[in-house]
């Protein structure tokens, strides 16, 4: 650049900032459509699940002469099996996530109001199925449960479910706790409040948004496992996620399409309300994040 | 010790009992079979070493990652710092558009992808109408559909991971650097880079780990032909039977898994990072 304007004294300045100018706009332009294009590339894919729902074919395809119900109504249909799955996963998700969400908040308290060793140590294990491959513990698990004949039961993937949804439960009830402030223990404490008063009087009324949280993760977390569950069911406990997986693998058969437009429709409704919920909050107390 | 903090203990009994007696012993009880079965000794891990087939799934597995993590935390990083840098309105918009996926169920994204790329999918339909193409591309049932579902997979969590940490750059330090008259690619290169570099790693890390140990994504959109070590893990325990294989590859993953982040947690901006993306 500098070579050109000693050449060209009386031009230089104005093609210059000709170049400039191009360059700061490409500098802006081009990471801002790229931004774009890749939200799109994350978001589009999965929206091509909702014509293929609607297709009047038997096989996965376009809709080819108009839409069709057909297979919305196979997920109805109790002899197809969807609907039983579905319920096999909500009493899942609901047991684990009440279960999960009570020993998480007992455990987060005990450590939140005596902290040592045991409780920082048993932290981390509760935390270490987030980073630990669940492979890895369902070669475990298929080991453990086979020696009790637990395989293929209600208990038996509860107890697995509640173990994979702890670290997200806790994360979300000691988060709530670190908002509370220690002295009103100490308050509560010296007016002569015995321990199980402090814990239901005092702690667990000011942690209702990090037990709905938790409840909320840890049965998101046992309604989508998977992992596990192929090694952990076969016949009898048929959770949603283990269907769906069974008829990939199968037959690509449309009614997929329609229960997963139909998880597509929960995940846009539940976001939008959360996004709407916490615009309102955000504009009545500003900085509020998490 | 108190009554009272007997009292606290207790309450973090019940969770601890059960992490240790269905998740820690199951896991311990994998790496002990690793060494026992089917003969004491280290012939599992031997034949790790000296197994073809084996040594082909660990070939697979880091040539499914590799591009995975460098993909991902490129596109991603470009993402949340615009994501950073957005009005409030748009930014809203983008959230969601990465929250969407994050939370929608990996069955559900990896049968969108079959939908989108298998032979007679949507773009190969839609080229081949267009005339683009006259026999349909190969973009799925191979390491190039792995890896584009894998990548789909892991940005959303990258992205929340990178803007958390992206937030936390004080705007006034990029304030500066522009009233000094630094430019755009100046201001990226000297002051955001830098600033994000641990963040970064540490959604390098979390993408490593993950793919290591990806089951689900690889063995749909592989359909058996793209063999990585989770899947082939699954085949010994499901079909051949072969614990020991399974439990030595079990554990040295673990190993692998534990390595890095103990490599990170040593590192102390990157222990800040690992931190601060757990709040």
């Amino acid at each position: 650049m500098s070579d050109t304007s000693l050449a060209l004294p009386a031009e230089a300045p104005a093609r210059a900032n000709r170049r400039a100018g191009l360059m700061r706009s490409l500098e802006t332009w081009v990471p801002r459509v790229l931004t774009w294009v890749l939200l799109g590339f994350l978001f589009v894919p999965m929206l091509v699940v909702i014509p293929v729902a609607f297709t009047d074919r038997s096989y996965l395809s376009m809709p080819v002469d108009g839409l069709s119900m057909q297979h919305f109504r196979a997920l109805a249909d109790p002899s197809k099996g969807w609907i039983g799955s579905i319920l096999t996963s909500a009493v899942i998700g609901v047991v684990s996530a009440l279960s999960c969400t009570a020993l998480a908040a007992a455990f987060s308290i005990g450590a939140w109001l005596h902290a040592g060793r045991w409780p920082s140590l048993m932290r981390v294990i509760l935390l270490s199925p987030l980073i630990v491959p669940p492979i890895i513990y369902a070669v475990g698990m298929v080991r453990l449960w086979s020696a009790l004949s637990l395989l293929d039961t209600w208990f038996g993937n509860i107890i697995i479910h509640v173990i994979l949804a702890m670290p997200l439960a806790v994360l979300a009830i000691s988060g709530a706790l670190g908002n509370l402030d220690p002295a009103v223990v100490r308050a509560a404490r010296s007016l002569g409040a015995r321990p199980p008063m402090i814990v239901t009087g005092v702690i667990l009324p000011n942690l209702r948004a990090g037990l709905a949280a938790s409840l909320l993760l840890s049965f998101i977390v046992s309604w989508d496992e998977i992992t596990v569950t192929l090694f952990v069911t076969s016949r009898n406990i048929v959770t949603l996620p283990r269907r769906i997986w069974t008829s990939i693998n199968d037959n690509v058969d449309p009614a997929i399409a329609a229960i997963a437009s139909l998880m597509l429709l929960i995940t846009v409704l539940g976001l939008l309300a959360r996004l709407l919920i916490w615009d309102r909050r955000g504009a009545e107390k500003t900085n509020h994040n998490n | 010790m108190s009554h009272f903090q007997r009292w606290a203990l207790a309450l973090t009994l019940p969770a601890g009992a059960l992490m240790l007696a269905f998740y820690v012993y199951p896991i311990l009880q994998v790496l002990g079979l690793s060494f026992s079965e089917p003969t004491p000794g280290l012939g599992n891990y031997a034949e790790l070493v000296t197994n073809p087939a084996i040594r082909r799934v660990l070939w697979t597995t880091v040539q499914v990652t590799v591009p995975t993590t460098l993909i991902t935390v490129t596109l991603s990083y470009i993402v949340a710092l615009a994501m950073v840098q957005m009005a409030p309105g748009r930014r809203r918009l983008a959230m969601f558009l990465v929250l969407v996926p994050f939370w929608i169920s990996v069955l559900v994204r990896a049968f969108a992808w079959i939908t989108v790329l298998r032979r007679r999918g949507i773009v190969n339909s839609t080229l081949q109408d267009l005339g683009l193409i006259h026999k349909p591309l190969a973009l799925i049932y191979n390491e190039l559909g792995v890896v584009i579902g894998m990548v789909h997979y892991m940005m959303p969590f990258a992205i929340l991971l990178l803007y958390a940490n992206l937030s936390d750059i004080d705007q006034s330090v990029i304030r500066a650097a522009r009233s000094l008259g630094a430019r755009r690619w100046m201001i990226f290169s000297r002051v955001w880079l830098p600033l994000s570099l641990p963040g970064l790693l540490v959604a390098a890390l979390f993408v490593v780990i993950f793919s290591f140990g990806f089951l689900v994504t690889p063995a749909l959109l592989g359909a058996g032909r793209v063999l990585m070590v989770a899947e082939y893990i699954s085949v010994q325990i499901s079909n051949t039977l072969n614990w020991g294989v399974a439990t030595a590859l079990s554990t040295s993953l673990l190993v692998a898994v534990g390595l890095l982040v103990w490599l990170a947690t040593r590192h102390p901006a990157l222990r800040a990072a690992l931190e601060g993306g757990r709040k």
